[in-house]
């Protein structure tokens, strides 16, 4: 049981870094845990020299897929888009099969999350999300 | 069938274990409260498939084989079980199908469709599963027809009410309603949708998929006009299910699974349908999930009342006790819990209600439950699910209450 709910998750889980209200069409992507029917609306601003600024997101979501989102919001800015997207490559290849090492931080947390399949799609939720911001992104230029 | 319940008269005090034992799966340390997701299956179907295979094995109808006589015989008698299960006037009237979802597709397809046009009207109920909302919505795409839902009372059932009002007798042309709700967990009463549905002149199909293991079915006292099912929600295997159609509205419905065992004559352009039911069942049987069905009818018809006294007892007890908790609001009305209970849990989303539970030996379901718009109307995403059969007990309601609590402590 603990192996999932561990301290850092959960702190994460109560007290969301990035969290906030992004109302229905201004988003700059969505995602949907078809599973359960959980989602996310995505909203990155992003610095002059084009680093992330600030993460927001609005999600309707399990203790996992919000701290997966709230981990994701602190670690990733400042960061640029090709470096995020790098990360997301990493995070997906990861979970659930290397997992993390300690460089990876809080992200730690989701080592184990392979005895809960069903539990992977919420970790990935928000990496979804931010995966098609920045392909829309990409296709604003 | 040693297996086989000894009947207990209403009254005397119902002895769960006594169900408990031909379900092997039930040795594992679990609380199986995930019945209306798909139940256990006892000893006597899980045998019967397994002579089926060891013992007749062959295709049926076309095999001049002894085996093949004796697979097409248990087969066609497993087809007039599900007959006099349901109330059928004939065996005919049944057919095979892979379930409840490929049961409704069928007649959605093979019949709704071609009778459903312009300006027509479509009525689902605000509570149906998926698989009888998501094929209504294909049935009125394109063609100028749309889609009505029968809405809720503010306790959780169907106001039939404002259906009754709602109905148009020159475009109200099908009704497709729920007997029993997956999430709310009474029972509908579908005679009455059925009287004013076809005093406006619309046919009716019912899914009958979280009833059939709990409540007597009889098609002929609901006056539907199809009724569809499931083996595996009613111990029978998954894979299997039957719809029922009035014969005379068999006879016009079109098949739509074209090929084997489907035909009469087919020649190098055209062909001919073999008779009612078997043009609706192109391609092999699933004759051992037939088989076990039947075997699940037989397991079921020889429940004693008590059992269902018990599983109806079991889901007002749990809704009582968790609706007395603090941050829990149960869903559905109070009264006519046929088996389940739908729940939330303030402040702890429903999949991580789950997965403790899951950490303390128990299963229930958790999510929309293919139930989406219903969810909306309920304003929420998400719920808990936990649903009752014969083989459960009352300290299973303790050990989902501790793990519910054990939830908010953690979350919290």
């Amino acid at each position: 049981m603990n192996d999932i709910y561990q301290a850092t998750l959960l702190a994460h889980a109560k007290n969301p870094h990035g969290a906030g209200r992004v109302p229905a069409g201004s988003e700059d992507a969505e995602a949907l845990n078809t599973a359960c029917g959980d989602e996310i609306r995505l909203k990155l601003s992003w610095t002059s020299g084009g680093g992330l600024e600030r993460m927001t997101y609005e999600l309707h979501g399990c203790a996992v897929s919000m701290a997966s989102a709230s981990m994701a919001a602190r670690r990733l800015e400042g960061m640029l888009p090709s470096e995020i997207a790098t990360m997301a490559a990493a995070f997906a290849a990861r979970l659930g099969h290397a997992g993390f090492a300690e460089e990876w931080g809080d992200f730690q947390a989701f080592n184990g999350i392979e005895k809960y399949p069903a539990r992977i799609h919420c970790a990935m939720l928000v990496w979804q999300a931010l995966e098609k911001a920045l392909a829309n992104k990409r296709n604003e230029k | 069938m040693s297996e086989r319940p000894e009947s207990a008269g209403k009254g005397e005090v119902f002895d769960p274990g006594s169900i408990r034992r031909p379900f092997a799966i039930l040795n594992r340390d679990l609380a199986w409260l995930d019945n209306a997701a798909t139940t256990q299956r006892p000893e006597p179907v899980l045998k019967a498939m397994d002579q089926f295979y060891r013992l007749h094995n062959a295709n049926t109808r076309r095999s001049v084989h002894r085996l093949g006589a004796e697979a097409t015989a248990a087969y066609e008698g497993a087809r007039a079980a599900v007959a006099a299960f349901i109330g059928a006037k004939s065996p005919a009237e049944i057919v095979f199908t892979g379930g409840t979802t490929a049961s409704i597709n069928l007649a959605v397809a093979g019949f709704a469709r071609w009778e459903i046009g312009p300006g027509d009207e479509v009525w689902v109920s605000a509570m149906e599963h998926h698989s009888n909302w998501v094929p209504w919505q294909e049935a009125v795409k394109g063609v100028g027809a749309s889609l009505k839902v029968i809405p809720l009372t503010s306790d959780g059932r169907l106001d039939l009410a404002a259906f009754r009002k709602g109905l148009s007798a020159h475009r109200a042309k099908w009704v497709a309603a729920t007997w029993v709700s997956n999430v709310l967990g009474a029972a509908n009463d579908v005679r009455a949708i059925c009287a004013a549905a076809h005093a406006a002149g619309a046919r009716v199909l019912v899914d009958g998929a979280q009833g059939v293991a709990h409540l007597p079915a009889d098609v002929a006292a609901m006056d539907c006009d199809f009724f569809a099912f499931s083996g595996h929600k009613m111990y029978g295997p998954m894979g299997i299910g039957a719809l029922w159609g009035r014969g005379e509205l068999l006879e016009q419905m079109h098949p739509s699974i074209f090929g084997g065992e489907m035909i009469a004559r087919v020649d190098e352009q055209t062909s001919t349908w073999a008779e009612v039911p078997y043009r609706f069942e192109g391609g092999t049987p699933h004759v051992a999930g037939a088989v076990g069905l039947a075997a699940a009818i037989e397991w079921v018809r020889a429940l004693p009342p008590a059992a269902h006294e018990h599983v109806a007892n079991l889901a007002r007890e749990a809704a009582e006790r968790l609706a007395a908790l603090k941050d829990v609001r149960v869903w559905g009305p109070a009264e006519g819990r046929v088996s389940l209970v739908s729940f939330s849990v303030k402040g702890v989303h429903a999949h991580d209600v789950a997965q403790v539970l899951d950490s303390r030996g128990i299963a229930v379901r958790a999510g929309h439950m293919c139930a989406q718009p219903l969810m909306r109307r309920l304003g929420i995403e998400s719920a808990v699910r936990a649903s009752f059969a014969p083989y459960n007990t009352t300290d299973e309601i303790r050990r989902l209450l501790e793990g519910v609590r054990a939830a908010q402590e953690l979350f919290t």
